[in-house]
C-alpha cells in the first residue's frame, strides 16, 4: 500500500529530506563523471535524473518528488503521457517505467492515487480502493479470484469478496483474473501464460495455476511444513529423528559455538523481543527521553518458580550467559512466564528485549550478544526467538 | 455551554503501547521525568507509576495469573482526569484557578493556580500534581487548545486501537452501553461501566469499561468530595462560633461586675492594665 505523507513543516536550520540528498548525490555524481569517456562511467552518463521542480522550491536543491512518482508510475518516453498500469508497458524503449509493481499509481498528472484518503463508508461492505493505492493494479488481496468457489460464487455470504456474475469478474476488490474468462473456461493447451490456465485456476503466478500445500521445488526445506526444533534446544525433536533444519544456515567460528541438546551449563529456553517504546535495537528510541522514561532499563523476564531457584528477587541484577557471550540485566519477576513441561522434564523460559546499547539517555547490555548466527535457509532470518542460555544472580 | 465533551475509555481493547502518553507529552510539551533517565519500576510494564504534573495518562499495568496459570489475563488501562461533573478540585480552588470550559471540561489555568496545592489532596483520584516546570498544579486539559479548533484530543487520536474515545459524551455512553452488552452477550459478565453512572460524582466525563472492580485498577469505589463535609463543618462552625460568642458574652459581664467598683476606687494603673 503506497500512501503519500505530506510533510508538516519545512525542516529546521541545515536540515534536508532524504529526496534532496539522494538528489543532490545524483547531481554530483553525474557532474563527476560528465567529462568521463570510459565504458564504467556511462552508467552515470546515461542516468536519466530530471527531477528539478518547475517553480523554484522553498528549500533550495530539493527535487519534485511528483516527478520521481511520474517515473515510477512509467510515461510513454516520446510524449511523456502518464501509463494507466503495467499492461502498458512495452519492451522496446517506447516506455519509460522504474517499477513495474507500482505502475499505474499516477496515472495522469492531476491524478496522484497514492495521495486518496477516501475510506468506505462505515457499515459498507468494501476493500476502500479510494484510500491510498496498492500494488499491484490497487488490488487488495492476491489470487482473489479464490474467494469464489469453482463455479465462481463465493465461498460464504458473509466473506464474499470476488465472484462471477455471469459475464464478467466484480466484487469489492480488483479482480486478480482474466476478467471475462468463465469459471468453466478450458486452459488451451498450448497457451503461453495465463491463456494456459483454466477458469479455476486462481493462482495465476503459478505455472500450474494452483495453490500449493506440497511443495517441491522453490523452497530449501520443502516439500511439506513441519516441525524442526531450533539450532538450540533442551528437548529432542519430539515429532521424529531429524533434530532440527539439516539445511539451517550456521556460520560455524570460535565465537559462534551452539550449545548441544540438553547441556546442562545452559539449561534455559531463551526469547527475545521488541517492546513498543524502543525502535529495532533502540539506536534513535534510546535518545527520546519520552521513550526512554517509558522503558528505561533492560530487563529479563522469568517466571517466579525459576526466581524462586535461583535465589533471584525482582530488579535484582542478573547475568545471562551462552558460549557466545554474557551480559547483565535487571529481573523482571512476573507470571506471565511458566514453567513447561516437555517430556515430562520442567523447563524454564526467559524472556528480554533487545533494545539497548552503549550510547543513548539510557544505555544497557547488548542483548545479541547472546544469540547464535543461525539463519533460516531461504532467506538466512537470524534465529534469535528461540535459543538457550543460563541464568545467576549477578 | 456546547454539549458535554468527554472520554470513554474501552480497556478491554487496550494493548499496552503507551502511544497515548507519549502524544500527550508532545502535544502538552511536557518534559520526561529526569530527563528520560529512570529506574525500572519491577512493576510489569508500568515505568510511569502514577499520574502527575509531567504526566496526564499512565497506562496501568494488572497482572492476574492464578499460581498455576489456568487463570490469567493482563489488564491495561489509559488512566487520566476524570473531568467530574461534581469536581473535587474545583471546589476547593482557592484563586479560581481551576474553571469548567464550555466542553463541560475542567481546566487548570497555569497562569492563575498559585501552586496552594489544595487540589492535590481534594482530587479523589491522585490526578493533580505540581509540575515542576512550571510550579503550578497541572494535569489532563482534555487537550482544550485541540477542542477550540475542532480536534480531539491527542491521546484519543494517537490511540491504535480506539480504546480511548472522544466525543459528546451522551454518545460515548450509548456507545459504551453497546458494547457492555456486546460483552456480556459473549460470555465477559465482569464488563461494567465505571463513572458513567450520574450519581458517580455526578458522572465522570472520562469514564471506563472494566473487567474488575475498581480497586483492582487503582481507582476508588465511593470517590468522596471535599464538600461532603460542608453541612457538618457549617454546623460545627456555627456552633463553635455561638460557643464563643457566649463565652466573650459571659467574660464581658464578669468583667464589668470586677472592674466597675475598681474604676471608682481608682485602682492602680497595673489593676486597669489586667482588665485591658
Amino acid at each position: 500500500m503506497l500512501q503519500w505523507h505530506y510533510k508538516a513543516a519545512d525542516p529546521p536550520g541545515d536540515c534536508r529530506s532524504d529526496p534532496w540528498f539522494t538528489y543532490q548525490l545524483g547531481k554530483r555524481l553525474k557532474k563527476r563523471y560528465a567529462a568521463s569517456t570510459l565504458p564504467r562511467d556511462q552508467g552515470f552518463n546515461n542516468l536519466l535524473w530530471d527531477y528539478e521542480p518547475e517553480q523554484p522550491p522553498s528549500i533550495p536543491g530539493e527535487p519534485d518528488v511528483l516527478k520521481i512518482l511520474k517515473e515510477i508510475n512509467g510515461y510513454e518516453t516520446a510524449t511523456s503521457r502518464h501509463l494507466s498500469g503495467f499492461s502498458e508497458l512495452k519492451d522496446d524503449g517506447s516506455t519509460t517505467c522504474a517499477s513495474w509493481i507500482y505502475s499505474g499509481v499516477f496515472p495522469a498528472p492531476d491524478k496522484n492515487l497514492a495521495a486518496r484518503k477516501e475510506p468506505d463508508p462505515p457499515g459498507v461492505m468494501g476493500a476502500h480502493l479510494n484510500w491510498g493505492w496498492a500494488w499491484p493494479a490497487n488490488r487488495r488481496v492476491l489470487y482473489n479470484r479464490a474467494s469464489a468457489d469453482l463455479q465462481g460464487q463465493p465461498w460464504s455470504e458473509r466473506k464474499k469478496w470476488v465472484w462471477w456474475d455471469g459475464q464478467r469478474w466484480v466484487g469489492y476488490d480488483v479482480p486478480d483474473f482474466a476478467l471475462t474468462k468463465a469459471p468453466d473456461a478450458p486452459g488451451e493447451p498450448d497457451g503461453i501464460g495465463l491463456a494456459a490456465l483454466s477458469g479455476r485456476q486462481p493462482f495465476i503466478m503459478r505455472p500450474d495455476g494452483v495453490g500449493w500445500l506440497f511443495a517441491p521445488s522453490g523452497l530449501q526445506d520443502g516439500p511439506f511444513p513441519t516441525h524442526y526444533e531450533p539450532a538450540e534446544t533442551p528437548v529432542q525433536n519430539p515429532l521424529y529423528r531429524q533434530q532440527n533444519s539439516p539445511v539451517l544456515k550456521h556460520w560455524q567460528r570460535d565465537d559462534n559455538r551452539l550449545v548441544a541438546v540438553g547441556d546442562p551449563r545452559y539449561p534455559y529456553v531463551i526469547t527475545t523481543y521488541r517492546l513498543t517504546e524502543h525502535y529495532l535495537a533502540g539506536a534513535m528510541s534510546r535518545w527520546n527521553p519520552w521513550l526512554t522514561e517509558l522503558m528505561p532499563e533492560l530487563f529479563i523476564e522469568l517466571s517466579p518458580e525459576l526466581a524462586q531457584e535461583k535465589g533471584i528477587a525482582n530488579l535484582d541484577w542478573v547475568k545471562v550467559s551462552t558460549p557466545r557471550g554474557i551480559i547483565k540485566a535487571k529481573a523482571l519477576v512476573t507470571r506471565r512466564l511458566r514453567p513447561f513441561t516437555i517430556a515430562g522434564k520442567r523447563v524454564h523460559q526467559v524472556g528480554m528485549p533487545w533494545h539497548w546499547g552503549w550510547q543513548g539517555v539510557v544505555t544497557g547490555d547488548v542483548v545479541n550478544e547472546l544469540t547464535a548466527m543461525v539463519g533460516d535457509p531461504n532467506v538466512s532470518i537470524h534465529e534469535g526467538k528461540a535459543f538457550v542460555c543460563n541464568v545467576e544472580r549477578a | 455551554m456546547a454539549e458535554a465533551m468527554g472520554f470513554y475509555t474501552d480497556t478491554t481493547v487496550c494493548i499496552g503501547c503507551k502511544a497515548c502518553e507519549v502524544a500527550c507529552k508532545e502535544w502538552n510539551q511536557l518534559p520526561a521525568a529526569n530527563g528520560g533517565v529512570r529506574e525500572l519500576s519491577g512493576n510489569s510494564y508500568d515505568n510511569t507509576r502514577r499520574l502527575d504534573g509531567i504526566h496526564w495518562r499512565h497506562v496501568k499495568f494488572v497482572e492476574q495469573f492464578s499460581a498455576d496459570r489456568r487463570d490469567g489475563r493482563w489488564l491495561m488501562m489509559s488512566d487520566v482526569c476524570k473531568h467530574c461533573v461534581q469536581a473535587g478540585c474545583l471546589e476547593v480552588c482557592p484563586t479560581g484557578a481551576i474553571i469548567r470550559t464550555e466542553f463541560d471540561t475542567v481546566v487548570i489555568q497555569s497562569n492563575v493556580c498559585n501552586g496552594c496545592r489544595d487540589c492535590i489532596a481534594a482530587c479523589p483520584f491522585g490526578v493533580i500534581e505540581i509540575n515542576p516546570a512550571s510550579g503550578t498544579a497541572q494535569k489532563c486539559t482534555l487537550c482544550y487548545d485541540r477542542l477550540q479548533h475542532g480536534l480531539e484530543p491527542a491521546c484519543a487520536k494517537a490511540c491504535p486501537t480506539d480504546s480511548i474515545q472522544f466525543g459528546p459524551i451522551r454518545e460515548l455512553r450509548e456507545r459504551a452501553q453497546a458494547r457492555m452488552q456486546q460483552l456480556h452477550a459473549r460470555g465477559e459478565a465482569r464488563a461494567y461501566l465505571y463513572g458513567a453512572d450520574p450519581t458517580f460524582l455526578g458522572g465522570l466525563n472520562a469514564f471506563y469499561l472494566l473487567v474488575d472492580k475498581p480497586e483492582a485498577y487503582g481507582l476508588p469505589s465511593h470517590p468522596k468530595l471535599p464538600t461532603r463535609n460542608l453541612a457538618f463543618s457549617a454546623l460545627w462552625s456555627t456552633l463553635g462560633a455561638v460557643v464563643l460568642g457566649l463565652f466573650g458574652l459571659f467574660s464581658l459581664r464578669t468583667r464589668g461586675d470586677v472592674v466597675e467598683p475598681d474604676e471608682t476606687s481608682s485602682g492602680t494603673v497595673d489593676e486597669r492594665e489586667r482588665h485591658v
